[in-house]
């Protein structure tokens, strides 16, 4: 099934590198979903991230550094069926493109966004990314980082992301699961994934994740979820979730921190103005005749420009 | 010939009304049959600072603004103050008695260096640092004051007031009054500016009356305007004309980022996102309308026009200076992997925040060369409101042919700028169908086999392809292999030369008059009108000049405007800008050196007289390079 939404491609990432477990749990979540490859769009950054949308077999568009969040909400608003998914980096999204990770939160289009949290920007050749913890020294660097660290969860949650998760590329299963919780999720969804960067970052190893983590679901208590007619729960549940995620170190949560079902997603909101929009969005209209004639009458559009 | 001329201005306080009183009197003279032309000139400010109308009545549709003005009337002391530049002999100067003692360090809303201006010339005159002296030195000018009680009058009307709240109707009927204007389309004014606040309808109707009567009683009536055919049709500023023709060809998704006076185009869309469609396709077309977005910052806004073309919609964003630089890599992007998006660049006076609300065609060389490597991509430019909305129509024509970015500027004058129509011709651009792959699935996007450089597109939820700003192989996948990069790098600048093969040159460059005068005037933009009115004057003084319009700036419509100017005995180029921009476009792609320049960079707009003058300045051989330097 997997080899259905993966190209032939060779995929020229360092060996060891996380970015593997996230391309696998990714085709794995598609592959699972029983999408058909035209039903996705998978959208991109610049960085070693940017290069997914290559190794996926969906329609697939390899952006600008940063910019990976805006070209993919006006892919999904122009066409609302269809489920995009943004992967990028830390730097990516969360310092070069920043402004479009909170601006998102507050459209809550209905992407589905991975960040691939490595603390590095590594294609640039290992300089600190804004998850870096300040203080710490990678091999790649001159001198300890000096910039404070940005936390990825807590930032979503602030930003009003309606899905909020974190997992771990080489725990495909659970970041298969999250992933395709995320997908189905009518607002959008932000996943933090930890990942090694075998090259750059010889601090945050694989080995020390598999040993630091812990799964939020592992606890029969934890419920993230808040469905709609429960809204009372909406603050007692983010404050939790928020609280949570400031946990990070000798123990690293994963797994769902929040999601609330109860906002409706910015297509849903765009239709309550703009008739017919779900049924009949920008990309499914009709502007012209046969005989190339406009189908719009501009004087009845723009009557309240007519002197009579 | 046109016997009825006049030119007003009236001015007030941001805030207070000004663009309804224009709105007024825009409609009154149009319900009495006449084309008007207004503008407006305005502060970066909410409230307070100094705002004016500009405005043009003909027989036939004015094409230009002209100063000194016929009538000024002034809702504040600061527009008194502010325009002396702008009263001549025999303009009548209206203004409220109680503003007479006015001092001039009082009008804390005028900019400082503007007041020390205008004490400077009071204190030449020996004149006292209040109106009362600046409407002396208007007299002495040959300007006729005309004081009148406005809050007394208003009073009478309205009593329970506040007076100030109808100074902008009582502004805009004693104006209509004196010129003669029936009070029956002042009327029918007023209920149009006010149809969304109809309980306001009743005291405004109240006050034009009591400014009519008073009129009458004083015997202030200069003339009386006679009634001039049907009213045009439509009024519509840039901003609408724009939107018009977006929608028109096809638009339905717009993202954008807040800027002036680029944002009105998309409030206006916004405004009218349920789309009316043609009479005989209701029944067979589902309901259309347009998705309108507002991004966080303009980098997102041609993104995700960027990223929503790709699903088959007809996309753009409009901006200005500013917003447009954020845009540049997002359009180099556009560019490498042919997304058709339309970008709508409204100028303003830079560089950097510049004038934010004036006018300036500073950011042609900057439209031409925004984004980084090569790649093909068109300019055009529009001359009138009219103009903006076929332009926009063909902007997106050739988008969705060429599949490149397309540039279409407009300037601030333009965008702010009130002209009337009689009709839309849903006939005169057609729209162009997209060459859209057959086949479903998996498509190779960018196959070189193509001998015009187009290659089939294929859209995000129909088929299957990889696009990256990287170079790419036919797929869309990244490849840095020397032989694919020529092949990639010629397929897409092959669009070049189709472009120029099949966009018709009269779309491009217009030449109007006497193919064979001797003078040639060449300008683009917003001049265009100016310019044709200029040249109307020349014929009458016996000097033959024609106009060589430029609408395309790339690809340039080089061997039409090289035999153009070559003919002509004097060229003059007029721009308002610095360094004369298309000028220096014109020398780059055809050699010839344009000699005689008539720029401006104040951030207003020409006028009629000054640039009448100003080529005849060049005529003689006095000058071959004129700043005109009009306007307040």
């Amino acid at each position: 099934m997997v080899h259905k939404f993966t190209t032939d491609l060779t995929v020229d990432w360092c060996p060891g590198c996380g970015n593997f477990g996230i391309l696998r749990a990714l085709t794995m979540a598609l592959s699972e979903l029983k999408f058909d490859p035209e039903q996705v769009a998978l959208v991109s950054g610049i960085g070693c991230s940017g290069k997914t949308p290559h190794y996926v077999n969906v329609a697939g568009m390899h952006t600008l550094h940063g910019r990976g969040i805006p070209f993919a909400a006006g892919i999904k608003l122009a066409n609302p069926a269809l489920n995009v998914i943004v992967t990028g980096g830390d730097g990516d999204l969360l310092g070069i493109g920043a402004g479009h990770f909170v601006g998102e939160g507050r459209r809550n289009s209905g992407l589905t966004i991975l960040v691939f949290d490595n603390q590095v920007y590594g294609l640039t050749k290992g300089q600190s990314s804004p998850t870096m913890p300040m203080g710490m020294k990678t091999k790649g660097l001159f001198r300890p980082n000096i910039l404070n660290r940005i936390n990825p969860v807590t930032l979503a949650l602030s930003s009003g992301y309606t899905f909020v998760a974190r997992g771990f590329s080489f725990d495909t299963v659970q970041l298969k699961e999250i992933i395709k919780k995320g997908i189905l999720h009518e607002g959008s969804a932000v996943i933090d994934i930890l990942q090694p960067c075998p090259t750059y970052n010889n601090i945050n190893t694989m080995e020390v994740y598999r040993k630091n983590v812990y799964k939020l679901e592992d606890d029969p208590s934890w419920d993230p979820v808040v469905n709609p007619g429960d809204e009372d729960e909406l603050s007692a549940k983010f404050e939790k979730a928020y609280v949570r995620a400031l946990e990070f170190g000798e123990r690293i949560p994963t797994g769902i921190f929040f999601e609330n079902r109860t906002m409706p997603g910015l297509p849903r909101r765009i239709s309550e103005y703009v008739s017919g929009y779900m049924e009949n969005p920008p990309a499914t209209q009709v502007v012209s005749l046969d005989d190339g004639t406009t189908v719009v009458d501009p004087v009845e559009t723009f009557r309240d420009k007519k002197i009579y | 010939m046109s016997k009825i001329d006049i030119n007003i201005l009236l001015g007030g306080p941001q805030g207070g009304g000004i663009d309804t009183s224009s709105t007024m009197v825009s409609r009154a003279f149009a319900y009495a049959g006449y084309p008007v032309l207004s503008t407006r000139e305005y502060h970066s400010n909410i409230k307070g600072r100094h705002s004016y109308m500009h405005l043009r009545v003909k027989e036939v549709k004015p094409r230009s603004l002209k100063y000194p003005v016929d009538v000024l009337t002034a809702l504040d002391p600061d527009t008194v103050f502010e325009h002396l530049i702008n009263v001549g002999k025999g303009t009548r100067v209206i203004y409220d008695s109680s503003f007479e003692g006015s001092e001039l360090d009082r009008s804390r809303m005028i900019m400082r260096d503007t007041v020390r201006r205008i004490r400077e010339t009071l204190q030449k005159e020996s004149l006292p640092e209040n109106v009362k002296g600046m409407i002396t030195l208007m007299e002495r000018r040959g300007a006729t004051s005309i004081a009148i009680p406005f809050s007394e009058i208003i009073l009478d009307a309205v009593p329970e007031g506040p007076a100030t709240r109808y100074f902008n109707t009582f502004g805009a009927a004693i104006t209509l009054a004196i010129l003669g204007v029936d009070l029956k389309y002042t009327e029918e004014a007023i209920k149009a500016a006010f149809s969304t606040k109809k309980h306001v309808i009743e005291p405004n109707l109240k006050v034009a009356s009591a400014a009519y009567e008073y009129c009458e009683s004083k015997k202030l009536r200069v003339t009386n305007l006679p009634r001039n055919g049907e009213p045009p049709k439509l009024m519509l500023t840039g901003n609408d004309a724009a939107a018009i023709g977006k929608v028109m060809g096809g638009l339905r998704f717009q993202s954008y980022y807040p800027i002036t006076p680029a944002s009105d185009e998309s409030t206006v869309l916004e405004e009218h996102d349920s789309l009316h469609l043609l009479e005989n396709e209701k029944n067979t077309l589902e309901k259309e309308g347009v998705t309108v977005i507002q991004t966080e910052d303009e980098i997102a806004a041609i993104a995700m026009a960027s990223g929503a073309s790709l699903t088959g919609a007809v996309t753009s964003t409009a901006t200005s200076g500013p917003g447009f630089a954020l845009m540049a890599e997002a359009i180099s992007f556009a560019g490498m992997v042919e997304i058709p998006v339309v970008i709508t660049l409204y100028q303003r006076g830079g560089p950097s925040t510049g004038l934010p609300t004036r006018n300036q065609q500073a950011d042609l060389l900057f439209a031409l060369n925004t984004g980084h490597g090569e790649f093909p991509r068109v300019v055009i430019s529009s001359g009138d409101v009219e103009d903006c909305i076929y332009d926009s129509i063909r902007a997106i024509n050739y988008a969705q042919r060429y599949q490149v970015p397309v540039i279409h500027l407009i300037d601030k004058y333009l965008a702010n700028t009130v002209e009337v129509l009689n009709e839309i011709d849903t006939k005169r651009v057609k729209i162009v169908k997209p060459l859209i792959s057959e086949e479903g699935g998996i498509i190779k996007r960018y196959t070189t086999d193509t001998n015009n450089g187009i290659s089939p597109i294929g859209y995000f939820g129909k088929n299957i392809f990889w696009m990256t700003g990287d170079e790419h192989d036919e797929l869309g996948h990244v490849t840095e292999d020397s032989v694919m990069r020529e092949k990639q790098m010629e397929k897409r600048m092959r669009k070049e030369e189709t472009i120029e093969a099949e966009i018709p040159v009269r779309d491009r460059v217009e030449l109007f008059g006497d193919e064979n005068a001797p003078v040639t005037i060449v300008t683009w933009g917003s001049q265009k009108g100016v310019v044709l009115d200029v040249i109307d004057d020349l014929r009458e003084e016996g000097i033959s000049a024609k106009m060589l319009f430029l609408k395309m700036f790339e690809p340039f419509p080089v061997d039409f405007v090289y035999t153009a100017l070559k003919k002509s005995k004097t060229v003059i180029a007029v721009e308002s800008n610095m360094v004369s921009q298309a000028a220096m476009v014109i020398e780059q792609r055809t050699s010839f050196k344009i000699e005689n320049n008539i720029l401006k960079y104040n951030g207003r707009h020409i006028t009629e007289e000054e640039l009448l003058d100003a080529v005849k300045k060049i005529l003689s051989g006095a000058e071959k390079k004129v700043v005109l330097r009009n306007g307040a």
